[in-house]
């Protein structure tokens, strides 16, 4: 079980940070308005462009690896000894 | 120790079986606990508490012995493993996201928006619970005590309460789930001081200010018994008898 949650907070905080540095580099225009939320510039190279893809990756990884090892490993465990015990 | 346990002669290295009491799990149950951190937390401690047993047994033992590990290497490889990821995540987080300059700030001209540091919030939401002031008037109709000074008393209040704290409870658990009553006090004020945070910006927040002003008292006593039916039902759990079983060996002061 504790395996389980640091590997969720591994992911967590591994991705999240990834994507707070490339949305401080591609999605913060300005530091008066939207931080780290902001519209990407629209003139961007290939890189730039790959560097978006990732940054939205990251984002969803953050979020769904924790709730993958934190709700979905224990829940499929559940379930699997629950159709082992029958 | 020449007496009449001299065929368990105390090892000091860490190595020596552990007689069996009631507590102890058999070496069956120990092959049978599979989970890799409740396993090597139970070692841990139950190694801890037999070179403490050990060195308790023998004959020139002295209370001020200090039953701990050595700063090195074992606390400052910790330490230093600590502070090196914390160093490069400061050159790190500097190297990526070099801190915005603004313009510099200009004296003669008083800005939009004035709110104290964050970590003020707490006493600047006391100074909002208008509500709450009983209106003590004389016969002009004006108030006794305007609502800022029944804010700067609300101040007193609360470091008064934290004030009084440490004389209460003196602080002798090692963790929330030995004084659960205590801890969920903290958890209580912690929530409140969020609350009542967010209520000093009460116009930043998208909510409707009144309920946002109930919210304040009411659910930072609902998050305090929460917390003390979790802490409560935790302490039926197999670490917390071991912990405390080890624990119970430790000099009373």
């Amino acid at each position: 079980m504790a395996d389980e949650f640091a590997k969720g907070l591994g992911l967590l905080t591994g991705a999240g940070l990834i994507w707070m540095v490339l949305a401080g580099w591609y999605k913060t225009p300005s530091f008066e308005g939207a931080q780290l939320t902001g519209s990407p510039p629209g003139e961007l190279s290939m890189l730039g462009e790959l560097a978006i893809v990732f940054l939205e990756s990251m984002f969803w990884l953050a979020i769904f690896g924790a709730l993958l090892f934190w709700v979905g490993v224990p829940l499929g465990r559940e379930l699997y000894a629950k159709v082992e015990g029958e | 120790m020449t007496d009449d346990n001299s065929d368990d002669t105390a090892r000091t290295d860490g190595t020596g079986i552990v007689p069996p009491d009631d507590e102890t799990p058999t070496w069956r149950e120990r092959k049978e606990r599979t989970t890799g951190l409740s396993r090597l937390t139970y070692e841990y401690f139950e190694r801890s508490r037999r070179e403490d047993q050990d060195l308790r047994e023998e004959s020139d033992y002295v209370e001020r012995d200090v039953l701990a590990f050595p700063v090195w290497p074992h606390e400052l490889i910790r330490n230093l493993a600590l502070t090196s990821f914390f160093v490069g995540m400061i050159f790190f987080l500097s190297a990526t996201l070099p801190p915005h300059l603004g313009a510099p700030a200009n004296p003669s001209q008083t800005p939009a928006v004035i709110l104290p540091d964050w970590y003020l919030y707490w006493s600047f939401g006391l100074l909002k619970l208008g509500p709450l002031n009983p209106d003590l008037a004389i016969i002009g109709g004006d108030k006794l005590l305007a609502d800022r000074t029944y804010g700067v008393l609300a101040n007193v209040v609360v470091v008064g309460f934290i004030a009084i704290v440490p004389f209460l409870n003196k602080g002798s658990a090692r963790r929330p789930v030995e004084q659960p009553f205590w801890a969920a006090i903290g958890v209580m004020g912690v929530v409140f001081a969020v609350f009542i945070s967010a209520l000093s910006i009460k116009n930043l927040v998208p909510m409707d200010p009144h309920l946002l002003f109930d919210l304040t008292f009411l659910v930072p006593p609902l998050a305090g018994g929460m917390a003390y039916a979790i802490l409560k039902t935790m302490r039926e759990g197999y670490m917390y008898d071991l912990n405390r079983r080890y624990y119970k060996l430790r000099p009373p002061k």
